[in-house]
Order: structure tokens, then sequence, then C-alpha cells
């Protein structure tokens, strides 16, 4: 479980939409040892499930065929099987959204939306997970029982995620990438974390507070 | 809703091949009857089934590619176009030609617009539709001073762009045919990713869909379609606009429903609406078909608008 933190335009973004092979970069990565630019897009998708910052749909789709949609590397292109749909109603339940499959996904609250998109990405079930902002207005509930569901499939998964509520990334994530100005300043496990370094990226002065094994964070203004 | 779709389809079909400036007892037919029924009429129901199927289909396709309820063969600026190498070839007198030079229209019109909005080897929604409009404007424009440049043509231009049936022959039925078999075949095996097309870009494609391959199958598909119908039967507006929001809002949203509900409902309302505006005047006179289709059309656009406004709205 990997963390990218850092302020609005920073780069996080920006860096997640490269490994998505969404944007054209020079350079280049490897997944398993095979040059990212020569994968198909067909096969980038079967690996890395990406969830984009703002998705939006003009269809007046169902949740449960949102949900759906997302197995679609794993169809045959032109029918979702049995095992596809019994997939799209497990992991509905997981993430606590079953309740939801009927209804209109552009009916739903911005919080419920971002659960079902969600629900959607890990629903392609790729070894990445790129996750842009996915707690955004979801409740502190829903948010721990999310965090959770990535800790037990952390083993067999790289998830990386972008997220802004510091307390939060500190206490569930082990590894951090910190952005700053367009540059990756910081790549760290969670003991190279200093008050300094988090000061220098964010701009503000950053305090930690221990307590009974359990990091708090504090901010206030240079 | 498949059944009602099948029933509507029969039934204007037959009321369609039955009634007219002369009556048609289908069980009983004289050798009169039997000829004016094969020899016009059933050319001419068919070619309005087909026209009806063929922008029905477009106006679906063209939804799909500019992510726009409101995008059909009109909206892109197509008709129009291809109503403009029509009017050309009425203005030359090559008359014989006159569906090459609609189809020569239209394809100009859909490069052209499909340039302007290219933009780094992708198609902005956007920028199409305010291209298209842009197009239909001129080429209205240029068919209007055409129809100002000769007297003699103007009639023969008028009832040309708003759509009727009467030059139907079995001839372009079988041609008209061919052009939906082959567009609806080239995009039937792609209704999951039509579905996946009405999420936002990023979506889509990292969900695994080809975008921009997708969307210029289907922009071709659809002005080849466009191209078809308008060189045949003229501008016949709302079809490709009603005939898809009526059956969404009946439920059918995803592709593997839509499409082929689009031309079945097409071509029933299209042969119903040339029913009407062939019979409903006196004396054997027939109405051009885009005033039944725009009036009814929008009388029944505007209904649900205000009625269904809410399932409109979760549209976007």
């Amino acid at each position: 479980m990997i963390a990218v933190l850092g302020n609005n335009g920073s780069g996080k973004s920006t860096f997640l939409n490269v490994m998505a092979g969404l944007l054209e970069f020079t350079g280049g990565y490897s997944i398993d040892g095979m040059p990212f630019k020569k994968m198909a897009q067909a096969e980038s998708a079967r690996r890395i499930g990406f969830l984009p910052q703002e998705a939006a749909l003009n269809m007046p789709f169902d949740a449960f065929y949102v949900v759906l949609t997302g197995r679609f590397i794993h169809s045959d292109g032109r029918m979702y099987s049995g095992g596809d749909i019994a997939c799209t109603e497990e992991v509905m339940k997981r993430f606590d959204v079953f309740h939801l499959r009927d209804r209109l996904f552009n009916a739903l609250s911005g919080g419920e939306k971002q659960r079902v998109l969600l629900a959607r990405v890990m629903n392609m079930d790729t070894d990445i997970f790129l996750l842009d902002e996915p707690f955004s207005g979801v409740d502190i509930l829903h948010q721990i029982k999310i965090v959770d569901i990535f800790r037990r499939i952390r083993k067999e998964k790289i998830i990386i995620v972008v997220i802004h509520d510091l307390s939060f990334a500190i206490q569930h994530f082990s590894r951090f990438l910190l952005f700053r100005e367009g540059r990756l300043l910081y790549d760290m496990k969670k003991d190279g974390l200093s008050a300094g370094r988090l000061s220098e990226v964010f701009g503000v002065r950053v305090g930690f507070a221990e307590q009974d094994e359990r990091m708090f964070v504090y901010t206030e203004e240079m | 809703m498949r059944f009602i779709l099948a029933a509507a389809l029969a039934l204007a079909f037959i009321a369609a091949i039955s009634a007219g400036a002369v009556k048609i007892d289908l069980l009983s037919m004289s050798e009169m009857e039997r000829n004016i029924l094969f020899d016009v009429r059933l050319p001419r129901v068919l070619l309005a089934g087909l026209v009806g199927a063929a922008l029905a289909l477009s106006g679906v396709l063209f939804q799909y590619v500019m992510k726009n309820p409101l995008a059909d063969s009109f909206t892109t600026g197509v008709s129009a176009s291809s109503a403009m190498g029509a009017v050309t070839a009425i203005m030359l007198g090559l008359m014989p030609y006159l569906p090459l030079f609609a189809l020569a229209g239209g394809i100009a019109g859909l490069y052209l617009v499909y340039r302007i909005a290219s933009y780094r080897g992708r198609i902005q929604p956007i920028t199409m539709l305010l291209a298209g409009i842009v197009l239909s404007t001129f080429a209205s424009a240029t068919i209007s001073f055409m129809k100002f440049l000769s007297d003699d043509a103007v009639s023969s231009i008028i009832f040309w762009l708003m759509g009727g049936f009467q030059a139907a022959t079995p001839l372009k039925d079988l041609i008209l045919f061919a052009v939906i078999c082959v567009s609806f075949l080239s995009v039937r095996g792609d209704y999951l990713r039509l579905d996946i097309l009405c999420f936002d870009d990023t979506t889509a494609s990292s969900t695994g869909v080809d975008v921009n391959r997708l969307r210029k199958k289907l922009f071709f598909a659809a002005a080849l379609l466009t191209s078809f119908s308008v060189g045949y039967a003229g501008i016949i507006g709302f079809v490709g606009l009603i005939i898809p929001h009526i059956l969404r809002l009946g439920n059918l949203v995803k592709a593997s429903y839509l499409l082929p509900a689009s031309l079945a409902g097409g071509a029933a309302f299209m042969m119903a609406t040339d029913l009407i505006a062939r019979t409903i005047l006196q004396g054997g006179q027939e109405l051009p078909v885009g005033v039944i289709t725009s009036s009814i059309g929008g009388v029944f656009f505007l209904y649900l608008l205000i009625k269904r406004r809410k399932e409109l709205f979760y549209f976007n």
C-alpha cells in the first residue's frame, strides 16, 4: 500500500495518469520485466485498474451495471458471463454498496458514487490499482472499511493511492511518495517520515505526536 | 418491450401497405391492386422503413460518439452537407447522380467536421458539435442561395429538403438495406464497448476500450447511414433524435437493447409517418414527410421533456 502525497498541482495525478498509460511520457518502466510502452491497451488494462479523480457517466445505468463494466477485460468482449455477475455481486457486498444495485448511478450521492466507482475498479481484479483520491466524499465509517479491504489484499496487489488526509495516510499506509512542484521529492517507508521532510513537502509546519503507538499529526502555518 | 416493438413494426407495415390513395385489401387483390402494391407501394413503404431505421441507428451512433444525447445526423452537419450535395446535383441538372452527390457532400462535410474536431488524434466532442452547427448553417445558407438563383428548380428543391419517399425503387431499397446491414454488423460486436464509452474517456480507456478507434468507426458508420438516407429521401429531421430518446425512456439503455430496438423503432415510426403524410390530405395529395415527423415528433418530444424531466436530467 503506497500513499501519494503532495499539494494540489504537485504532479500526483499526472504521475498516476502516466502510470496508467493515459498520458504520453518519456522514459520507461516495466511491469514484471515487461516494458509498459510495449503493452497493448487491453493488456495494460488487464494489469492496471485506474480510478480517475473525476469520473462521469452520461447514460442512465444502474449501479450494478456500472460495477459490472469493470469486468470488461475479463469478458469475451460481447457478453458478461455468469462468473462476471457473481464477481460483481461479491465486490459490491464487500464495499457495502450492494443495496444500491438497482439505483441509477447518477442519482446517488457523491460518496455513494465514489464507493460504487471504487467497487468497479476493484472488480477489474488487476495486480495494480491506481486510485486518485478514492476517499473523497466518503464517510469515515466507509473509509475504514475500505482501508481494511486494502489491507487484506496488500500481499497480492500493489495499491497506489493519492490521499490528502495526512493522519489517515500515516496510520494506514506503509510507503510514501511525496510530490512537490511536479517532482518526486521523497520515496520512503514510514520510519523515514519526519516533521521536517513533511513540512518541506507541504509548505506548512507539520508536527507529530505519538500516543499508544499511534501517530497524530497536526499542522499550522509557517 | 421487445414484443411491443415487434408488434408496432408489423402493424405499421401492414397499415402502410394496405392504406393509401388506393386502398388494397391484402386478402383479395385485383390485378390492378397487385400491380400498385408491388410496383409502387411496397418499394415506398420499404424505403420509408429503411430510412427510419438508418436515421435512428445513425442518431444512436452519433450520440455515443459525442457523449451527447442531442447529437444526431442534423447536429453534426452531415445531413445538411449531404443535402447541399444533392441540391448541387439538382442545380447542375444531374438528377440521376443525386444520391452520389449527397454521399459526396455528406462525406466531405463529415471529413471537414472530423478534421476540425480532431486534436492530437482525438475527437473533441464539443468542438465537433460546434463545427457541426457551423457547417449546418453554412450548408443551409448555400442551399437558400441556390434556391434564389434558380426559380424553376425551387419547388423540387423545397420538396426534396422536406423529405419524401416518392422516388422509391426496389434497387434503392436493396442498397439502403445493404448499407444498414454493413453498418449494423460492424458495431454489433461492440455493445459492451459502447456502454463503457458512456463513461468519461479516462475511465473508458483504462477499462480496456480503445476509445478513439471505436469513435472513428462509429463516426463513419453513422455518416454512411445518414448520407444514403438523405440521398434517397431528403432531410428528415427528428428521427435520429427522438427514437433513441423514447427507447431510452422505455428503459432500453444498454447498447445491446438500444441498437436493435432503434432499427425497429425507427422503421415503425417512419412507415407510420409516411402513411400519414400520404393519406391526411384529400384527393391523393401528399404532405412532405418531414413536416409530419417534425410536428408529431416535436410535440411528443416536448411532452417527454415535461413529463420525464427527471430521467432526462439523470442522462447527464
